[in-house]
């Protein structure tokens, strides 16, 4: 089976109106994101708290919100999370200007204060540990265990291991009823931690704080990694081929990145840590379609000596062109499949890969190429002209 | 069968054999990263300049004392942080000969400038960075034995550079985040102080007992009311003598116990010499109150009933969970500087294991997609690259598991990526392969071209990838590592399998063949 047979499309023909098109895209993307609404920079490098919490019920994101009036930030990023039916929530909100500190820990007390009131001192199935639950059972010993602490903790331990690993699976224990369906506990225990037990209305699934300094660092630290490897692409594409193969291949990742960045922008996507790796694996991958390309324009040049470079470069490209669109359609196939199934977590990074990567083929067609044709024309009519100056 | 073929044959099994070996059993054997386990990361900065203040205070004070020893009675002390010094107020009338004699053996290194009505005492150079250091490493071994007596399993715990005062703390598989954050920041610096005034329910009553002012030498603390059912009704004020009779640092051990009415409380013994200070006091006082002081926090004021000679018992409203912490603080001891949350990652062990079997599912939804697309397009030879593309990922799981590597959820999508960039080195090769059966060239003869032309291209192009991941690793925190990490091995896997194992697997079917007319390609 074949999809792209022998072909000879001119597609160097074609690269003012696409290099215009690229260029017109990326200062749009540019504009919007320095003169309009701009890139949304998530916690990891403008600072802030952000906590994820599971609720037994759907709560009533107005009736949230007014609980957060009291904290004194910024107006908090209430929103659900994944699907509407899990019942989950984001809260996003900035840290006080310049301080650092626990800032997670007020905003659980706020949400313990609105809806745990009426659990007391209760031991709160929902947010606690197995080994608080531990140390409760070996003190009350429902099991009439008796013997020293040691040997009741080795008897509880896995009781309150079930019941947490029960919590694990299903997020949140959504009635005590439930504790009947951990394995592996005495009715006695289960009476007791049925009378004893409280059952809060949230579980905690996640929690993100990073404060002022650190937000810092990572944004100088991702800088300087996604601009040390396109200097390490060049130096690599440099060395192994030639200096206007490097800068094409460059100009392209360039183009790559941006209009990424772009689309990143628009969708409101946030940019976090997981988003910058994406970004680093497109230059990574999307280099690949380049240097294969150019790879062939080499062993054309051997082949075919003294043919003109703008037809060899359409040749390679025609050469690899079943290649280079057969191996983005895998990589689009699996990343597709990322997007889909990965979950709310690691969806915007899928994103990324999947913007990237049709960028990414485009670009080392119709940027890679003719930039590193452009080059190479500059370089010959200077070496031209030093030749004949010499001569003079 | 050919010699060469042969020992290609037992080259690949070895390495699957010992990637299956290490790999087995998974469960044990492929690490979660903190993204997947559930668990906590944290970076701390110890608020060294809590050090330097308590090194000068000290200074201050013994100067003072000896001073007073010496006949010369000094006003009072103030203590500059930022100018790493302090200044006492020395009146017209002392005696400064003698005063430079106590400074010069008590407060050795100092540089005293003297002034009028007022002394400024320096620290010594390059002391402050020797005293933040060791406040660093306190802090550090401090939170370790913390964190050890918790009982978490393969915690991380480590200085980030050699001078910094930050403090990376990683714990998986934490399911109490809240609890666990106390048991590592609180100070847990317990005092037991005489008291003087209280309680009273606010500051200004216990000032007018006392008369209108605060004697030099005591201080107010608060604390919590609670009625009897455990619920906090208000605050009670104190009036401490600011000397502690014993401190934290002096007890021998602490566990959690329960009194006779089955609260929760903290039995503890002192140390040899702490005990002979304690009984003396405390036989000395008997009826009086003495305030157990925690953070700056009165936790309780019991009334001495009788002699306490070395052990004794901590009450409060405290649950279980709160005497079990509190005995594990003062058996790990205080920090020795407040401690401030620069960073924290909390995954819930929920949120993990959802994303666990989400990234498998997606895994095997894009394995699934790429492996029928490869049996249409390239029939047999697709067979081939499949089963290229399993052994790749059994070698990637392989390695990680025989380096310890740990798997995260950007790692997950790692191997994922993986999938859809091992079979571009099988879609170069087979591409190729087609390309010279185009022009007219044996079976044979297309196979080894194209195997030979495709290396180069898959070299450089794998090449540029790990360039790409190098950084990535550099620049990563734990997540992103181990994606950058997955990512490598998964790119230097696909170079094995791709080229060498298709290969051999090429060399097989042809084996004893004398001519090959077709290729199910």
């Amino acid at each position: 089976m074949r999809i792209i047979g022998d072909t000879s499309y001119p597609f160097l023909t074609y690269r003012r109106v696409a290099l215009a098109l690229s260029a017109l895209v990326i200062i749009a993307g540019l504009a919007y994101e320095f003169l309009g609404p701009g890139l949304n920079l998530g916690i990891d490098f403008v600072g802030g708290t952000q906590v994820t919490l599971k609720f037994r019920e759907q709560p009533e994101l107005g009736e949230l919100r007014s609980a957060f009036s009291d904290l004194e930030v910024g107006t908090p990023m209430i929103q659900s999370f994944d699907e509407a039916e899990k019942n989950e929530v984001l809260i996003r909100v900035e840290n006080p200007a310049g301080e650092e500190g626990d800032f997670t820990r007020p905003i659980l007390e706020l949400l313990n204060e609105k809806y745990n009131a009426d659990l007391a001192n209760r031991f709160d199935i929902n947010t606690q540990g197995s080994q608080g639950l531990r140390d409760l059972l070996v003190t009350a010993d429902p099991d009439g265990m008796g013997g020293d602490d040691e040997a009741r903790e080795a008897f509880y331990e896995p009781v309150a291991e079930a019941v947490l690993d029960f919590r694990k699976e299903n997020g949140i224990f959504l009635t005590l009823d439930q504790l009947g369906e951990v394995e592996g506990m005495s009715t006695s225990t289960r009476d007791y931690l049925e009378g004893t037990l409280g059952l809060g209305a949230f579980s905690l699934l996640g929690a993100e704080n990073v404060g002022p300094s650190v937000g810092a660092d990572l944004q100088k630290k991702a800088m300087l990694a996604i601009a040390f490897s396109l200097v390490g692409m060049l130096i690599y594409i440099w060395i192994r081929f030639q200096l206007p193969y490097a800068v094409g291949a460059v100009a392209a990742l360039f183009h790559d990145v941006l209009i990424t960045l772009t689309a990143l922008a628009v969708t409101h996507r946030e940019i976090n840590l997981p988003t910058v790796a994406a970004i680093l694996t497109l230059v990574g991958y999307s280099v690949n379609d380049t240097v294969v390309v150019f790879d062939r324009v080499r062993e054309n040049l051997r082949l075919h000596r003294g043919e003109d470079l703008e037809q060899l470069m359409n040749m390679s490209i025609n050469q690899t062109l079943s290649r280079t669109i057969i191996t983005s359609g895998t990589t689009l196939m699996v990343v597709l499949s990322l997007f889909i199934f990965g979950g709310d977590v690691i969806n915007t990074f899928a994103f990324v890969l999947l913007v990237g990567i049709l960028i990414g083929t485009y670009s080392s067609i119709f940027v890679a190429s003719p930039v590193a044709l452009a080059m190479n024309k500059v370089l010959v009519s200077r070496r031209e002209r030093r030749r004949l100056r010499g001569r003079r | 069968m050919d010699k060469k073929i042969l020992w290609r044959i037992v080259l690949i099994v070895a390495v699957v054999a010992l990637c299956l070996w290490s790999l087995y059993p998974p469960g044990e054997k492929i690490h979660y990263g903190l993204d997947l386990s559930g668990g906590i990361h944290l970076v701390l900065q110890v608020e060294t300049d809590d050090a330097i203040k308590a090194e000068l205070d000290d200074a201050s004070r013994r100067l003072v004392s000896r001073a007073q020893e010496e006949g010369v009675d000094l006003g009072e002390t103030v203590t500059d942080v930022e100018g790493l010094g302090f200044t006492v107020q020395v009146p017209a009338t002392a005696d400064t000969a003698t005063l430079r004699e106590v400074a010069a053996s008590w407060v050795p290194g100092y540089k005293a400038s003297p002034g009028v009505g007022v002394w400024t005492f320096q620290l010594p150079p390059n002391m402050d960075k020797t005293v933040r250091d060791m406040a660093v490493r306190a802090s550090l071994e401090t939170i370790w034995n913390r964190v050890d007596q918790f009982g978490v399993a393969e915690p991380v715990i480590q200085r980030q550079g050699l001078e910094s005062n930050r403090i990376l703390v990683q714990l998986p598989g934490v399911d109490d985040p809240a609890r666990v954050k106390d048991l590592i920041s609180s100070t847990a610096f317990l005092e037991f102080q005489e008291v003087v005034g209280g309680p009273s329910p606010d500051r200004q009553s216990l000032l007018a007992g006392l008369g209108g002012s605060l004697p030099a030498d005591s201080e107010i603390l608060s604390g919590e009311r609670t009625g009897l059912d455990g619920q906090v009704i208000g605050m009670d004020y104190w009036v401490l003598k600011k000397a502690a009779i014993i401190s934290g640092q002096e007890l021998r051990s602490a566990r959690r116990s329960q009194d006779e009415y089955g609260q929760s409380v903290v039995n503890f013994s002192t140390q040899p010499h702490a005990a002979d200070k304690f009984g003396q006091y405390t036989g000395s006082h008997i009826g009086t109150r003495m305030a157990i002081v925690l953070d700056n926090n009165v936790i309780s004021a019991p009334v001495i009933e009788s002699r306490i000679p070395g052990d004794g018992r901590i009450t409060g409203n405290f649950s279980i969970e709160d005497a079990e912490d509190l005995a594990l603080k003062l058996r790990a001891g205080a920090l020795p500087a407040t401690i401030t949350y620069l960073e924290e990652r909390t995954v819930g062990p929920s949120l993990g294991h959802d994303s666990v079997v989400r990234g498998v599912r997606a895994a095997v939804a894009g394995l699934m997609l790429v492996m029928i697309f490869m049996l249409i397009y390239y029939r047999l030879s697709g067979l081939n690259a499949n089963v290229a593309l399993v052994l790749n990922i059994i070698i990637l799981m392989g390695v990680m598991a025989y380096f310890g590597a740990t798997l995260t959820l950007p790692g997950i999508a790692g191997v994922i990526l993986t999938i859809g960039m091992a079979v571009d080195a099988n879609v170069l090769i087979f591409e190729r392969i087609r390309e010279e059966l185009r022009v007219g060239k044996t079976v044979r003869a297309a196979i080894d071209t194209g195997f030979a032309r495709a290396f180069g291209t898959i070299l450089d192009a794998n090449m540029t990838t790990l360039i790409a991941a190098l950084f990535l690793f550099n620049f990563g925190t734990g997540p992103v590592k181990g994606f950058a990490v997955t990512l490598s091995i998964g790119i230097l896997a696909s170079m094995f399998t791709a080229v060498f194992v298709s290969r051999t697997m090429y060399m097989v079917a042809f084996a004893g063949r004398e001519r090959v007319e077709t290729l199910s390609i």
